[in-house]
């Protein structure tokens, strides 16, 4: 026997298999206490509804990210503290505003999201502000 | 990576399963359950209680992430995937057999193996007694149709390594065959 046929014959093991019982009935009492990763909605909503979820979703980020930005210019040098909803805080102050507004974005994006999961250009925004936030720190990573 | 045939019209069920319908998930089961068992038997070993045990992890996993598949590939293919994924999280949760220099120095020169004819059973037998991750790797390369990038990937391990393994695991089977012929 040469190696092809060897391996041939390993490949010939890549077939279905039963399993000896019904796994069906143990896999469907363990999904009673396995929740799906999103909270699934009742109904899709409309096209309309869509629209305007995203458009509050994304006027929502824009006063978020905004009234963000004002305070931090409004706050003295030296005391641009990071409200709590940041989770990454550079340390040149030169991108703290930035990261702020990145990530108020981001919060803003998800809530929205979870209002409508199937938009689509929501997730699309949700994307591009993540790399965004990436950019961001490799940015500071650089500069420092 | 090979495609795992599926039906061309379980996509309602897969939309009806991510929002929350039990029935169809039920139905996406007893269509790629043979798929998905059989690949899990051969990377547990043929220890087919051990493959039951990841089929329905697997399950349940597909379940739970169901809301999140983007329908970018076919229901079977991210199914497969994702079962595969859970066999091997488990032999990496084991920390099984990490290869060694020591181990291929045992090992006889693969040119003096001959290789020798079986029949199903003793080569399901001998691939059972592999060592985990050598398993593991001769079965995604040499039955399931991976590539040693898509392996290392998965297993964690460097390109190099994973050939290394898939030698180390051709060996071993052709030494036990071998044996037994």
């Amino acid at each position: 026997m040469n190696e092809f046929e060897w391996r041939r014959q390993l490949r010939e093991l890549r077939q279905p298999a039963a399993p000896n019982r019904d796994l069906w009935p143990a896999i469907d009492a363990a999904l009673d206490g396995a929740a799906q990763a999103v909270t699934p909605v009742q109904a899709l909503p409309s096209r309309r509804r869509r629209h305007w979820l995203l458009g509050a979703g994304l006027a929502a980020s824009l006063l978020v990210a905004g009234g963000l930005g004002w305070r931090l210019l409004q706050a003295p040098p030296g005391n641009a503290n990071t409200p709590a909803m940041s989770n990454w805080k550079p340390a040149d102050p030169r991108f703290a505003g930035a990261a702020i507004e990145l990530d108020a974005a981001r919060m803003e994006l998800e809530l929205a999201i979870r209002q409508a999961p199937d938009s689509a250009g929501l997730q699309r925004l949700l994307r591009r502000t993540e790399q965004q936030q990436a950019q961001l720190r490799h940015l500071a990573d650089r500069a420092s | 990576m090979p495609p795992v045939p599926t039906a061309a019209h379980d996509s309602d069920d897969v939309r009806a399963a991510a929002a929350g319908d039990r029935h169809a998930f039920q139905r996406l089961y007893t269509l790629h359950v043979g798929r998905v068992y059989g690949a899990l038997q051969r990377l547990a070993g043929y220890d087919h209680a051990r493959a039951e045990d990841l089929t329905q992890e697997a399950f349940i996993r597909a379940w739970q992430k169901l809301p999140g598949f983007r329908h970018e590939s076919a229901f079977g293919t991210w199914l497969y995937r994702l079962a595969v994924n859970v066999a091997l999280m488990d032999i990496r949760a084991r920390g099984a057999d990490p290869v060694s220099v020591r181990d291929n120095e045992l090992l006889p020169d693969p040119g003096e193996t001959p290789f020798c004819a079986a029949e199903r059973g003793e080569l399901e037998q001998a691939i059972g007694q592999l060592p985990p991750r050598a398993r593991a790797v001769l079965v995604l390369h040499d039955i399931e149709g991976w590539r040693h990038e898509d392996i290392g990937d998965e297993l964690g391990m460097a390109v190099g390594t994973s050939k290394a393994q898939l030698h180390r695991a051709r060996s071993l089977l052709r030494k036990a065959l071998g044996e037994r012929s």
